[in-house]
């Protein structure tokens, strides 16, 4: 290599991460108002010039937030859904996810297309019908409503099935002949495989499940059932709404699905190959 | 994960059915639970709306049954037409930009870099946040005359404050600021799958390419973006079918305290909810849920069609 | 893909759910017809004698249980005279509550008692025939619907009644003493036309930047500006034709170039509340419905409202109409009409919405609909009111206009207003122009 070339190369090294910084400054700014927002009285959180460092930082803020409404309990609900929810959903999306990539059956490919159009319906248009539905089971104030709704999306077995594509058939037909069963290639072959995309989708099962607000709004209207972005919005009332208080509640509600995305990166960094199996 | 084998069924008793019938039991087995669960909660109420295009029905009285004169309305229906042009012109905004930030996102976040878990995180972090707080912030920083974005941009362009875009508020840059804030929210979500999409690549394969004497260039056209076909095409559905059904973004970006949007902000979702929730017109809701679905559907089906003849 | 394979499919499902739907249908009413049936015949075994004392649980639907604060004295107060009954709260959110309470209807829900927050979602609610008709109980009992100053009257659908007011805010002035005596002005009277009221804004604004002042402030709601044009009486807003506003609109329109008002744009876009603008001493001037006094005062004694020093004044009107001509807005009770409670929940409505509940809901310093002599001088008593005579006599008044008249389409109308109103506000379309889509779209809407 050239000096040249080496020195070409240093500088877009310089470049990218300069652009990377200014991006990841992008990022952060409206993170750095909501937590500057959590420590200001109401009024002062939209008024001009904005003040980024509250001079009188009112710490109180994330006191009231679980004195005002049940927070504690809004949290524990929403915990207690989005794990049994993303549970279910990595379990029979993967599983159906691997008929549809790696057996054949008849209807195999309408009933994959059925699936991909049906998440194009907005849940307005059928929320009244499901809704008449689920009370007359006599689901409606229990958690298994949102569970049983929430659990078997076509999302995730799009998702997953997608990533099946990936991995070659030989390694399927090589299993066969080793005499193993299609529930034990599924078990011992595609699951390890595929845990980046397993990973992804439980980071977009649980923050879809945690940020939830219509489906329980709907089905929870009991307080001790509610989940933490109705408890967000408690806070907006119908002549005010207490910014400060919200921003804070946001803050704290975000804590979770950080915790539960950066655990799962260390699922990013194996490829294929690394896991010891050649295409 | 390794102990989901114990879901390995018993023997079935041999030789009871031939071979094409077992196997096609075996596959119906793998696609039942979901099915199942899928079917009863979704499926059935999607039919139940589905039959209710065919009716005039206000919620709660008895229901008339009127034919196709939902369809029949739709057609002369210009609010609605307004609606369907807005929702196609922010999809066709936001579907191109949005993947080819996060491709580029996620190749360059999967390279050895300084921090990059942290930099992953903080490109996720927008999709993660309560839509309520960061839309107040969006619009709180594009402010016309007292956010930032303009106070910058009359710094650098000495263009008066009072001609600067208006942004949310302005008919002609809405669409505009409603792409860029979409872009930005939802591009660490599509990072997260293409990087998932990424590691499944063999990287040898890139060896190969390189003992080849393929450039940087090269190695992404001819090893990245086939190996990356299914990821792709996921993508690409994915955010074609979440840009038609958009509403909470438009909702809580324009919607000022009567929650309502108007001419150059009317999306399909929004007049499907206002149709049925404030005019009591269920049917006709149901009808304009009809005519979105059946797009996504040719998409879909132009698509699939795409994917298996570029997949093989 | 087969096409004829598509359809047979779709087919047979659509069969197999229209059949689902048609059972779901018959169940519904055979489980109506009975729940219809017990509490008829219980009504007539209780009517004679004592209402009953078996224990009874009322569901009542509300919002903001948190930040109201009337609704829990209301329940202790009439289960301290009624210990039977136990009253469950149901919250269903401020923010799409109508839509919220509907689908609950609809989907079957065992809701009592039901309020009702906004005029276009009554209407809806009638037209779902989910409401009690009220009229028969209301001769049985004698409740008169005189005490609730005519709001009663214009709620009527076709001659009958399906909910009784309880709470009946309407709009006043909010002023700034202190930015008065700065810039050397009379406070205002209570009896200001529209163009004093300009003026007075106009005199009062000053300063530039973060020093800036006001003169007045209008929220983003269409009712704070739009309806000053229905003041007179001669037109209202679901008629059809709006040409009437144009004044209106000139004048504010005039107010926000001149830097007399805050722009629209800007408060929309930015989230800015009113309250917190009028806390932070930038507007002199503020037209606001009454809830709003006792937000102020609690923020007053809490320390987040700097306009200590504050008055109401009532609301401007055109020339030639009486002062204390305003616009209101009425929350009301419902009775569910599938409740299996009806009497109980019918006894509870009248109590909320009666006098005694009417000094339940002055002594938190929210106006009851039933405003006597007693309940005004209940709030001017609260401390922390204004303690000048104006604000006390600013809280009486000679007519009240409901800021989204009872009609058959007004929810529809009302989505066509407000965006026409954005549309203006926002200069995206000239006055002309927004009033001319205002008046083809209701039109369209009404001719059909």
């Amino acid at each position: 290599m050239t000096g040249t070339h080496k020195g070409f190369r240093i500088a877009t090294k310089v470049l990218i991460y300069l652009l990377l910084a200014v991006a990841v400054f992008c990022m952060l700014v409206p993170y750095l108002w909501m937590l500057s927002s959590s420590l200001k009285l109401n009024k002062d959180v939209f008024s001009f010039p904005m003040q980024w460092i509250p001079a009188n930082p009112r710490w109180e803020n994330f006191q009231d937030i679980w004195t005002r409404i049940p927070l504690g309990r809004f949290i524990y609900n929403t915990a207690k859904l989005s794990v049994i929810v993303t549970l279910l959903q990595l379990l029979t999306s993967s599983f159906a996810a691997y008929a549809f990539s790696k057996l054949q059956f008849k209807g195999k490919n309408i009933l994959f297309l059925g699936y991909i159009a049906t998440i194009a319906i907005p849940w307005q248009a059928y929320m009244v019908p499901q809704f008449i539905m689920m009370r007359q089971l006599g689901l409606n104030n229990t958690h298994m409503a949102i569970i049983l709704l929430q659990a078997f999306s076509a999302f995730g077995v799009f998702l997953m099935r997608q990533f099946y594509q990936g991995v070659p058939d030989e390694l399927c037909e090589a299993a066969r002949i080793d005499g193993l069963s299609e529930y034990g290639i599924w078990a011992r072959i595609m699951l390890p495989l595929s845990k980046p995309a397993l990973s992804t989708l439980t980071i977009f099962t649980f923050v879809s499940t945690w940020n939830d607000f219509l489906g329980p709004m709907i089905y929870l209207t009991r307080t001790e059932l509610k989940t933490i972005q109705i408890g967000l919005r408690m806070f907006i009332s119908q002549y005010s709404a207490e910014y400060g208080l919200i921003m804070a509640a946001s803050v704290v509600s975000i804590i979770p699905v950080v915790i539960v995305f950066l655990a799962l990166q260390k699922y990013f960094v194996q490829g294929v190959a690394s896991s010891g199996i050649k295409g | 994960m390794q102990n989901e084998t114990a879901l390995r069924p018993k023997q079935t008793p041999k030789r009871l059915l031939s071979k094409g019938v077992r196997d096609h039991l075996v596959a119906y087995s793998f696609i039942a639970p979901n099915f199942i669960g899928f079917a009863i909660f979704t499926l059935v109420p999607m039919f139940f709306a589905f039959v209710l295009a065919f009716v005039k029905w206000d919620g709660a009285n008895p229901m008339e049954f009127i034919g196709f004169d939902n369809f029949a309305r739709l057609i002369k229906d210009t609010t609605f037409h307004k609606a369907l042009w807005n929702t196609i012109v922010y999809t066709v905004g936001v579907v191109p930009f949005t993947m080819a930030v996060a491709l580029a996102l996620a190749i360059l976040l999967n390279q050895q870099i300084i921090a990059r878990n942290f930099m992953r995180t903080v490109f996720f972090f927008p999709y993660v946040a309560s839509l309520v707080a960061v839309a107040a912030v969006w619009n709180f920083i594009f402010s016309p005359t007292m956010g930032p974005v303009n106070n910058i941009l009359h710094l650098i362009t000495g263009v008066p404050i009072e001609e600067l875009p208006r942004w949310a508020a302005d008919k002609q840059w809405a669409m505009f600021t409603v792409i860029l804030f979409t872009v930005w929210k939802n591009m660490g979500y599509y990072m997260v799958i293409y990087l998932a999409g990424l590691q499944g690549i063999n990287p040898e394969l890139y060896e190969a390419a390189e003992l080849d004497g393929a450039n940087a260039w090269r190695r992404f056209r001819n090893v990245t973006v086939p190996q990356l076909a299914p990821t792709t095409f996921f993508v690409l559905m994915i955010l074609i079918i979440n840009s038609f059904k958009v509403y909470d973004i438009f909702i809580n970006l324009f919607a000022g305290a009567d929650n309502q949007l108007n001419d150059s902000t009317r999306v399909m979702v929004y007049q499907i909810y206002n149709t049925a929730f404030r005019s009591l017109d269920y049917g006709y809701a149901s009808a304009m849920a009809i005519v979105l679905f059946l797009l996504v559907l040719g998409i879909t089906i132009v698509q699939f069609r795409g994917e298996k003849k570029y997949g093989q | 893909m087969n096409m004829k394979k598509v359809a047979g499919l779709t087919f047979a499902a659509v069969l197999t759910m229209s059949s689902l739907a048609g059972c779901g249908g018959n169940n519904n009413n055979a489980a109506d017809n009975a729940a219809t049936a017990a509490p008829a015949a219980a009504s007539n075994a209780s009517a004679s004698s004592e209402p009953s004392q078996e224990p009874v649980t009322l569901k009542w639907a509300l919002w903001d249980w948190e930040a109201t604060a009337y609704y829990k004295p209301l329940i202790e107060a009439y289960q301290k005279a009624h210990p039977n009954v136990t009253i469950e709260f149901v919250d269903l959110g401020s923010t799409d509550y109508m839509t919220m309470l509907s689908t609950q209807l609809s989907g079957g829900a065992d809701l009592d008692v039901l309020t009702i927050k906004d005029i276009p979602g009554y209407s809806n609610l009638v037209k779902q025939n989910h409401l009690e008709p009220l009229k028969g109980y209301m001769g049985d009992n004698s409740i008169d619907p005189a005490l609730y100053g005519g709001t009663v009257e214009q709620i009527e659908v076709d001659g009958e009644v399906y909910a009784l007011p309880f709470r009946s805010d309407f709009w006043v002035v909010y002023y700034n003493k202190d930015l008065f005596d700065k810039a050397g002005v009379e406070y205002p009277s209570n009896d200001m036309t529209i163009a004093q009221y300009d003026e007075l804004a106009r005199k009062l604004t000053s300063g530039s930047g973060a020093e800036k002042v006001y003169g007045a402030h209008y929220h983003t709601w269409r009712s704070a500006v739009q309806l000053f044009g229905i003041l007179d009486g001669k037109n209202t807003v679901v008629d059809g034709n709006y040409d009437f506003l144009k004044p209106t609109y000139e004048q504010i329109l005039k107010e926000q170039e001149d830097g007399i008002v805050m722009d629209y744009a800007t408060l929309k876009t930015s989230s800015t509340h009113y309250s917190g603008v009028f806390y932070n001493n930038s507007v002199a001037m503020m037209n606001m419905g009454s809830w709003f006094i006792a937000t102020q005062i609690e923020k007053v004694k809490s320390g987040e409202s700097q306009a200590t020093n504050w008055g109401i004044v009532k609301y401007p009107h055109p020339e030639g109409v009486e002062a204390g001509t305003t616009l209101g807005t009425i929350t009301s009770l419902a009775v569910n009409q599938k409740s299996e409670h009806k009497e109980a929940a019918l006894e509870f409505m009248k109590f909320v919405t009666g006098e005694e509940g009417a000094g339940v809901i002055a002594s938190t310093g929210t106006i009851p609909a039933i405003k006597n002599d007693a309940v005004i001088s209940s709030i001017a008593s609260i401390e922390g009111f204004p303690a000048d005579e104006n604000s006390k006599a600013a809280l009486t008044t000679v007519k009240t206009y409901l800021e989204m008249p009872m009609h058959e389409k007004s929810a529809d109308i009302e989505l066509i207003l407000n965006e026409a109103h954005d549309n203006i506000m926002t200069k995206n379309v000239t006055i002309d122009e927004g009033i001319k889509d205002m008046n083809t779209r209701v039109g369209q809407l009404l001719g059909n």
